[in-house]
């Protein structure tokens, strides 16, 4: 007792045996909570945040980041598993059930008095054993729409309905196969928009880009076809001087020359805008369409209403470089020298009004390197898991790529894992054996948890499963509509490389470091009381 | 902070919950969502009965629409919430229909929790409800028993709505059904897919009674001329969205004056400025107009000595609206309009109804899409209701507009859909037949409640209704006499648009709930709780 005097007499502190069982439990704790959560098959939870708005989930990371998790260990795991979602965008469940069953499994040999740090080492030799075997059971592949589908598809399952699923997997796969340039993908030139509108499965993929506003002008056409689109980031309305300045005047007559100057600094600049207009589309079918990211004054809007154009104001910075990208053209910073060159082309841009919200479509572009997702659903709620899981369907689409590798899923990979460690494990001498037994046997826990949401008997099926998987050395998954094993290459079920590496990577240490743990301090309460 | 709670509960922060389960979570979201069916249910149908609602602001209001009383009462529970969330969004999906949503999902809730306890796994109640959803929706595209033609046929448009607005204000149906189909077809586009809802408008005006209330082709606008000029026929209309006074650049201006002839002959330009403004206008031809912003007292009086009548709107969308009225368009600079943009009205005067200043813009062109009606009656509360029953009204046009398919009322649709759903349970090989079968029994309670809110003896009408449904789908309950006739006859009829998004709608929402196997609540936020952010009420 004698260390105790140095603590604040507030301090907590816990040790050896029970500071680990302070760990183990909060791992375990936390795994039982996310556990009905994983798969197809894995049920929704409700949320209510503290205004008492719900939020309907399946997602792990959503899950972990609403849950306001207080225990400083689950803490931990949760932000383990958070790191696995930034880095590659799925597994968070996964992460959270493997570290939990690799303490549950440790538990056990701790209590028979082996030190942990053997144990550590082990586990540490079947990672990097589990971590070469994937390296042989991935499968490169040819990259196509129909592995891409099929890869989406086995994300957004574990998110959405099925039925959902296999829709969005399409949507997700084009987006991405559209912004593709060469080996550069960014996501962020997917544009991703919801209209609080008819059912979930009207959600559609747009190529071309939806905005979120309407052009502010009542006489502005509501639909053109065959539109110039002319993208620039010029301020169409009266900007202040950097410098201290005033009007000063002595009659009405003055005043109203004084302002008349001031409108003519914009409407030159509108003027060229229009001069522009009526170059490229007078005596043609064709529109004009001007989309700015600064602001345009009603004055400036009447102008182009009454030349038949559609203005829209206040664009998205981003959505400049989407436009761009879209339907081709530049980003215009001045109005001076314009050409036909700088403009895009849209075959078609329409608004449309819901309820109090304006939605501006630009459509029929060719060759488009930009898209938009637009979501519709009946409620917040699904709109937001709908959004959750098309940004995972979409990493998971983008991971594949630059992979050029995916691995058998629905548990197949840790069937096979998990084998190939049994027959590590021999070649392991000492107390390291143990360790690698317990990475075989908590592998198992994620077919397990699978079989068990599917209402199926886990331990039967996971035999089954591995003695498939013995005879024929080829990968078995569960098949979760019949409960049987089926080959992988069947059922088209396939994971994300980088998935099953990154939390082959995170896990494990993060299970070894609370292992290793044989002390936990709590400061006392007046250390902080500053920020109290 | 060590303590070693198990489970959940030991990693969370204190003061949040958290249900697990069958026992916990599912029945108790069952039980949450029957209560609150249970509550809007007796307001079903023509005799459904009314219910006081005082809001948190102490505001009273009396009303047998289902969306109304769902958005006051401020459902908590989250399972609730979200058939209540259901309920709203087929308000403004198809404007009416809401109480079937509710009631209906009560129902199938019910149904749920009697599996459950026979000792069916929710799993397999989904996957039936899931079929019998899909299924019922093929039957009920097959239930058609009317189909409107002409959209701009008074007589039929009448016919359509009859019974939506029956279910609102008994009795006033063939008071208020004409005023609305005149309305609606005054507000009508060419191609009737472009019909706004919003184009219809209501004016209420307390006092005298619903016999009162009257159609007017444009609009009308609570407020009185700024002038002395009260009648104009035959008008000319400027609509103005900008300040009708002397002009201020964005730039800060500052008036010099250096000496005191300046100052004398400052205001005079002022006014002379004005005055040429005005007298541009006059010169148009313009005698009416309208500004959606400020009017300078000095305008005013030049206004006045041309004799041109003004108004002032303040609500930026009624500015538009009367533009649209009048088919002019918005300046947005103190200048003349060009020939295109001046406005037109038969007539526009200001008069006094019930103590109430109104100007009325009369328009009888065709192109003029807006349909006022101006609503009468004795008290707020019978006007607000009134207010809603036409709202649901013109929805059920806008409906039709959408699909021009009607199916047979009075519970004579869901009757069909519950036998033939009962019929199809019979032929599915799993367990979820059971669910199928109890998704159609489900549908029983929308007559069943409609005799038991009329007084009838609801068992021996549900009997009566299955056994002719089998001969034909149009069978339903007369609610004023209690029997079971042919709807299709007394041209009782439903929008199929709406019914088929209320059970999409209600679909969903029972789906999502039976689909939650834990809830966890984090400590409710202290304090009062935090207003909700709404666009401001601009109209």
């Amino acid at each position: 007792m004698s260390s105790l005097q140095f603590l604040n007499e507030r301090a907590d502190i816990i040790k050896k045996a029970q500071a680990l069982a302070v760990n183990t439990n909060a791992a375990k704790g936390l795994q039982e909570v996310l556990k009905s959560n994983l798969g197809p098959k894995g049920t929704i939870k409700m949320l209510v945040g503290g205004a008492g708005q719900v939020k309907l989930t399946k997602d792990g990371s959503t899950l972990l980041g609403e849950m306001q998790i207080q225990h400083p260990t689950a803490a931990m795991i949760g932000r383990a598993a958070n790191a696995q979602d930034d880095i590659v965008g799925d597994g968070t469940t996964t992460n959270v059930l493997f570290i939990g069953e690799l303490m549950r499994k440790a538990e056990a040999y701790l209590s028979e008095g082996v030190h942990p740090r053997i144990l550590v080492d082990g586990i540490e030799s079947a990672k990097i054993e589990t971590l070469k075997f994937l390296e042989e059971f991935k499968e490169e592949r040819k990259i196509d729409r129909d592995l891409l589908i099929d890869i989406a598809k086995a994300s957004l399952e574990t998110k959405i309905h099925p039925k959902l699923a296999e829709q969005m997997a399409s949507i997700v796969s084009d987006a991405v196969m559209t912004i593709q340039k060469e080996d550069n993908i960014d996501l962020h030139m997917v544009e991703i928009l919801h209209m609080k509108h008819k059912m979930s499965t009207d959600t559609k993929l747009i190529k071309g880009l939806v905005l979120d506003h309407g052009a502010r002008h009542d006489d502005m056409p509501k639909k053109l076809t065959n539109c110039y689109i002319l993208t620039c980031n010029v301020s169409l309305e009266y900007e202040k001087t950097d410098v201290h300045s005033g009007f000063f005047w002595s009659s009405a007559e003055q005043r109203e020359k004084l302002i008349a100057s001031e409108r003519t600094f914009t409407n030159d600049k509108v003027e060229k805008i229009l001069e522009l207009k009526r170059k490229v589309c007078d005596g043609t079918d064709k529109s004009f369409v001007v989309i700015n990211q600064k602001g345009i004054d009603p004055e400036s809007l009447d102008m182009m209403a009454k030349e038949g154009i559609i203005g829209i104001r206040r664009a998205k910075r981003r959505n400049m470089e989407r436009l761009t990208l879209a339907c081709g053209g530049h980003a215009m910073n001045s109005v001076d020298d314009l050409t036909e060159e700088d403009l895009g082309f849209a075959k078609l841009v329409y608004e449309q009004t819901i309820g109090e919200d304006k939605f501006t479509f630009v459509e029929g572009v060719e060759n488009p390197f930009s898209c938009t997702i637009l979501i519709k659903g009946p409620n917040d709620h699904s709109i937001a898991q709908i959004k959750g899981a098309i940004r995972d369907g979409l990493r998971s689409v983008k991971n594949c790529i630059h992979d050029q590798a995916v691995v058998p899923g629905a548990g197949a990979f840790e069937i096979a894992a998990s084998e190939h460690l049994r027959e590590h494990q021999k070649t392991v001498h000492g107390k390291a054996k143990f360790g690698v037994e317990v990475f075989a046997d908590a592998l198992l826990t994620i077919p397990k948890t699978l079989a068990d949401n599917g209402g199926y008997d886990s331990q039967e099926v996971i035999l089954d499963c591995v003695d498939k998987y013995n005879e024929t050395k080829k990968p078995f998954g569960i098949d979760l509509n019949t409960g049987k094993p089926s080959p992988s290459n069947v059922t088209n079920v396939y994971d994300n490389y980088c998935v099953k590496r990154q939390f082959l990577n995170i896990s494990p240490i993060l299970s070894q470091q609370l292992l290793l743990v044989d002390e936990v301090m709590r400061a006392g309460k007046r250390m902080r009381a500053e920020e109290e | 902070m060590f303590k070693q709670a198990a489970g959940l509960q030991g990693l969370l922060k204190d003061g949040s919950r958290h249900y697990t389960g069958l026992e916990e979570a599912i029945l108790k979201n069952i039980d949450a969502v029957k209560t609150l069916s249970k509550m809007t249910r007796s307001s079903l149908g023509p005799h459904g009965m009314n219910k006081m609602v005082i809001t948190h602001i102490g505001k009273l209001i009396v009303t047998s629409d289902a969306a109304t009383i769902v958005k006051e009462i401020e459902v908590q529970h989250p399972a609730a919430k979200m058939v209540a969330m259901a309920a709203a969004m087929q308000e403004s999906e198809a404007g009416d229909g809401t109480n079937f949503v509710l009631t209906l999902s009560g129902e199938l809730m019910q149904q749920a929790e009697n599996l459950i306890q026979e000792g069916l796994h929710p799993s397999d109640i989904l996957l039936g409800y899931e079929k019998a959803s899909q299924k019922c929706l093929e039957y009920l595209d097959s239930l058609v028993c009317y189909s409107i033609e002409d959209m701009k046929n008074e007589e039929e448009v009448q016919k359509c709505i009859r019974s939506v607005v029956a279910s609102k204000h008994y009795g006033n149906e063939d008071l208020l059904a004409p005023l609305i189909a005149k309305a609606c077809i005054y507000a009508m586009p060419e191609n009737p897919k472009e019909f706004v809802v919003d184009n219809v408008r209501v004016t209420k005006i307390l006092g005298g009674g619903l016999t009162d209330s009257q159609v007017i082709h444009g609009m009308c606008v609570i407020r009185g001329s700024e002038t002395t000029v009260h009648n104009v026929k035959e008008a000319k209309v400027a609509v103005f969205n900008c300040q009708l006074e002397a002009e201020n650049g964005d730039t800060k201006g500052t008036v010099l004056l250096k000496t005191a002839e300046e100052l004398a002959n400052y205001t005079k330009g002022e006014e002379e400025t004005m005055e040429k403004f005005v007298k541009k206008l006059h010169d148009t031809g313009i005698n009416v107009v309208i500004s959606g912003a400020s009017i300078s007292e000095v305008c005013l009086h030049y206004m006045e000595k041309y004799k041109i009548m003004v108004l002032r709107i303040h609500s930026k969308f009624e500015t538009k609206r009367i533009a649209s009225t009048l088919g002019g368009a918005i300046l947005v600079r103190m200048d003349a309009p060009t020939p295109e943009e001046v406005g037109h009205a038969d007539e526009v005067y200001t008069t006094e109804i019930s103590s109430t200043q109104c100007t009325i813009f009369r328009r009888d062109e065709v192109d003029n899409r807006i349909g006022t009606i101006v609503l009468r009656a004795s008290t707020i509360n019978v006007l607000d209701d009134a207010e809603r029953a036409i709202d649901d009204g013109v929805n059920t046009v806008k409906n039709m507009t959408k699909n021009s398919a009607f199916c047979a009322g009075a519970g004579a649709t869901e009757i069909h859909l519950s036998s033939q759903l009962q019929t199809y349970a019979k032929t599915q090989p799993g367990l979820d037949q059971y669910a199928v079968e109890r998704f159609g029994q489900a549908f029983e309670v929308i007559p069943r409640t409609l005799a038991e809110n009329a007084g009838l003896n609801a068992e021996e009408i549900i009997a009566k209704l299955f056994s002719e449904t089998a001969k034909s789908p149009f069978y339903g309950i007369d609610v004023e006499d209690g029997k079971v006739k042919d709807m299709k006859a007394l041209e009782i009829y439903d929008s199929l648009e709406c019914k088929s998004w209320a059970i999409k709608l209600a679909v969903d929402a029972v789906l999502t709930i039976l689909k939650v196997d834990q809830i966890i609540m984090s400590k409710p936020a202290g304090g009062p709780k935090p207003r909700e952010a709404r666009a401001p009420d601009l109209d």
